[in-house]
């Protein structure tokens, strides 16, 4: 039996260059044209094993999707393809200009329940942040184009760190929503 | 148009023919089935013309169950033998639907496993059950105006069920009868039901406002694709609680009296009669001779009403803001297209259409809409529409994950990933020496694993002793089309292997279903007989109508003579057996066509993918895809 072959990477899956910034239109549409071929749907009167193979198949697209579609998955897909592990990655020495940043975005965080009017320093904080990773993300991007791995994995490193404070500030965010 | 060919019950549906394939909304308050006719979706009616079955059902000693508008007639005679919103409690526990039973004046029996189960006058009953009863009904208003068994079903589930809720459901079909192609949520049917007829590409919000509860979903429509990007709700809200609001209203005005269990119930009949004639008139009279010991009349102004229900349609619009956020769209929404009666409520209508600035759709009856979108989808899946003309990608709607060290939950397939998925993560050993590893497989989103629902448990035994960290155990989650999991867990170093088929403990187990399905068939042996041989040559003719055409695009290409041959021989082989009425010889005869083909197949798919990496245009490729 000749299987697809999926140890391809998953740029090349998409038809898309090996490149942090991407084309976000033609990935979508690469992603659909698969699905169309491959997803259960379209094998539901067939055989067992071609429905097997579809629930697999299909599955592998939205894995590979889903590490390309948002920008620090994707950054991690290709620290991993350049032979650097997710703890390699972690391992990364950080400078303390950076986590002192952290320290004090955490703290404006925590405090935020206190005060008047916290919805729009909320606001601030997470506009705040946005800024940051964009910031990152193009540090990311030059870097892993010019072959400087170890930089490009010390961004992603932060990316991570930012990633999570803003996912902690949304969750505050809806917290004063409700 | 093609004329539909009736043929008689039992007999297998000859090749080329159009299929039968239903789609049905198993809904809190009522039920609907729907078909494709004529090249539309239309729901099918009673023999009195109506569309919407009540879903309620009447258990009493001496007669068979009644279903619909005859148990409806019962309700305040018979409260306790008569359950109604028992979508409620599918896939429930015992202790969690007893607060919800007591409102409801049902008797709980102490279940098996925490399964819930009713006290009637006709027994016990479980929600699976009841729901059969209920779905049996619609399989034979569909049989009979089909005139012919129904080859699939689709049924729709809200989004946000978990998996217990969804194995209740699949489970009630089968009891029923029914053969699920595909449990499909709510909202993605109502979208599914709009895109077909407007050909819109864009973003979608289905607010669904169902009777027990609340859904919203956002979907991206592009090219026949449709994404649903997130999907959130309320399990606990529905438009049951904007007729509990009014009904408590209507009681605090009156003093409070104490009800008896008949009288609540036609209370909120009254309050839900009511709600329905405010989004016309702007005050109603609330008739309560009868219904409260006092008697009298009450007014009720649509003023009143709305500052009543405010809350409720606030926690709605919560909801909503959060499902936008988890859709990171970055454009507005396009559409919103409005799911359930009480959307029909100007108030809600008005706050949604504020909340995302456009003005909802509501061409197609929100009481129909999901039932239209199921039957669409249905006749995609049971293979009508060779050119398959839409695609659905889901979402899980809750996330899926493993308990950790120190109770905490290690979530493996976050809420709103696209399925079909399959997902894995390595863990180890804390102790040294230890050889086995419980998987506790749970799901919700909360951190702890007292606060998520406990889906299943199962052991990984033969790991050899080593030092505590030395293994490695991939444990793999893969979710399919349904929703439905399955987990495997694995160690790398022996390939020592478990895996289980998540079946909560709150539906029924594969024996439970085939000892029910026994005994429903037990007085017609024949039937069953007569059932078992159309269903074997139907699969049969699937499989022979899938190869044939399979062999006409690619058999020369991928087929050494050979195989073409050994093919074709089994496959006259098969086609001279539908023609008798040996079942079992067509079912053995079946399964090793499918697995001489395996290979076959593979290739074709292999093919389909390089053509569509190669960027082939997706016209010329509908032609060869398999049926």
């Amino acid at each position: 039996m000749s299987i697809p072959d999926f140890q391809r990477n998953y740029f090349e899956l998409f038809d898309l260059p090996l490149t942090f910034t991407l084309d976000q239109a033609k990935l979508g549409e690469r992603y659909r044209q698969l699905q169309r071929e491959l997803h259960p749907d379209r094998y539901a009167g067939a055989s067992a094993h071609e429905q097997r193979l579809a629930v697999q198949y299909s599955s592998l697209i939205n894995e590979a999707y889903a590490a390309l579609r948002k920008p620090l998955p994707r950054a991690l897909y290709l620290l991993e393809t350049a032979g650097m592990s997710g703890e390699a990655v972690a391992a990364q020495p950080m400078d303390g200009g950076f986590l002192m940043q952290q320290m004090e975005l955490r703290e404006k965080l925590e405090e935020m329940d206190d005060l008047v009017d916290p919805e729009t320093a909320l606001d601030h904080l997470i506009t705040e942040i946005g800024e940051d990773v964009a910031v990152l993300q193009d540090q990311f991007s030059t870097a892993y184009a010019g072959g400087d791995m170890s930089t490009a994995a010390s961004a992603c490193v932060k990316m991570q760190y930012l990633d999570k404070l803003l996912r902690e500030a949304e969750q505050l965010e809806s917290r004063l929503i409700d | 148009m093609a004329l539909l060919q009736i043929a008689e019950p039992g007999q297998s549906p000859l090749p080329h023919q159009v299929k039968r394939a239903v789609g049905i909304d198993l809904g809190t308050t009522n039920s609907l089935v729907a078909t494709m006719r004529g090249g539309r979706a239309t729901v099918l009616p009673d023999e009195n013309g109506e569309v919407m079955l009540p879903s309620v059902v009447n258990y009493s000693s001496d007669s068979e169950p009644l279903v619909g508008a005859d148990a409806v007639a019962l309700g305040s005679q018979s409260p306790a033998d008569t359950l109604m919103s028992i979508k409620r409690f599918m896939g429930r526990g015992s202790a969690d639907a007893a607060q919800d039973a007591q409102r409801s004046h049902y008797r709980l029996a102490e279940g098996d496993e925490g399964m819930v189960r009713f006290i009637t006058s006709g027994g016990e009953v479980s929600p699976v059950e009841v729901s059969a009863d209920i779905l049996r009904v619609l399989g034979q208003r569909a049989v009979a105006t089909l005139g012919g068994d129904i080859d699939g079903a689709v049924i729709t589930v809200p989004a946000y069920f978990d998996e217990a809720q969804r194995q209740a459901t699949k489970d009630a079909a089968t009891l029923a009868g029914l053969r699920v192609m595909r449990l499909m949520n709510e909202p993605t049917a109502a979208a599914v039901a709009y895109g077909l007829d407007s050909a819109e590409q864009g973003v979608i919000a289905v607010y669904d406002l169902g009777g027990g509860t609340f859904d919203i979903s956002i979907l991206r429509l592009q090219r026949g694709v449709f994404e649903v990007l997130a999907t959130g709700g309320d399990t606990a809200l529905g438009g049951d609680d904007l007729d509990g609001a009014l009904a408590n209203w209507v009681l605090q005005e009156s003093g409070s009296p104490t009800l008896k269990a008949g009288q609540y119930r036609q209370l909120q009949a009254a309050a839900r009669a009511a709600k329905e004639r405010l989004s016309d008139e702007l005050e109603v009279d609330i008739d309560l001779q009868g219904v409260l010991p006092a008697g009298g009349s009450l007014r009720v102004t649509r003023e009143i009403f709305e500052s009543l229900i405010q809350p409720l349609v606030k926690r709605t619009l919560r909801a909503c803001r959060k499902c936008l956020r988890d859709a990171e769209l970055d454009v507005d929404v396009d559409n919103i297209v409005m799911v359930g009666g009480s959307t029909r409520v100007p108030l809600v209508r008005e706050a949604v259409g504020d909340f995302f600035k456009r003005t909802p759709l509501i061409d197609i009856d929100p009481d129909q809409v999901v039932a239209v979108g199921a039957a669409i989808q249905a006749d995609i899946l049971v293979g009508n529409r060779p050119e398959g003309d839409l695609l659905l990608l889901d979402v899980i709607p809750l996330s899926l994950g493993i308990e950790t060290m120190g109770g905490l939950v290690e979530k493996i397939v976050p809420r709103n990933t696209t399925i079909p998925v399959s997902r894995a993560q390595e863990f180890t050993t804390f102790k040294d020496g230890q050889t086995a590893l419980a998987v506790h497989i749970l799901q919700g989103e909360r951190e702890m694993v007292s606060d998520c629902r406990s889906l299943a448990h199962f052991e990984l035994r033969g790991i050899p002793a080593m030092v505590a960290g030395a293994a490695r155990i991939q444990v793999k989650f893969q979710v399919d089309a349904d929703g439905l999991l399955n987990v495997s867990a694995r160690e790398e170093i022996t390939g020592a292997q478990a895996s289980i088929t998540v079946k909560p403990s709150f539906g029924l187990s594969d024996e439970e279903i085939a000892g029910m399905l026994q005994a429903s068939f037990s007085h017609a042996a024949e039937d069953m007989q007569a059932r078992q041989l159309a269903e074997e040559r139907l699969g049969a003719w699937q499989l022979l109508e899938g190869l044939k055409s399979a062999l006409k695009a690619d058999g020369e290409a991928l087929l050494s003579t050979e195989e073409h041959e050994a093919i074709s021989g089994q496959m006259t082989e098969l086609q001279a057996l539908v023609e008798g009425q040996d079942a079992d010889a067509i079912h053995a005869q079946t399964e090793k066509l499918g697995r001489l083909s395996e290979a076959f197949a593979s290739r074709r798919m292999d093919k389909s993918i390089r053509a569509a990496l190669a960027g082939v245009s997706l016209d010329s490729l509908d032609d060869e895809v398999t049926q």
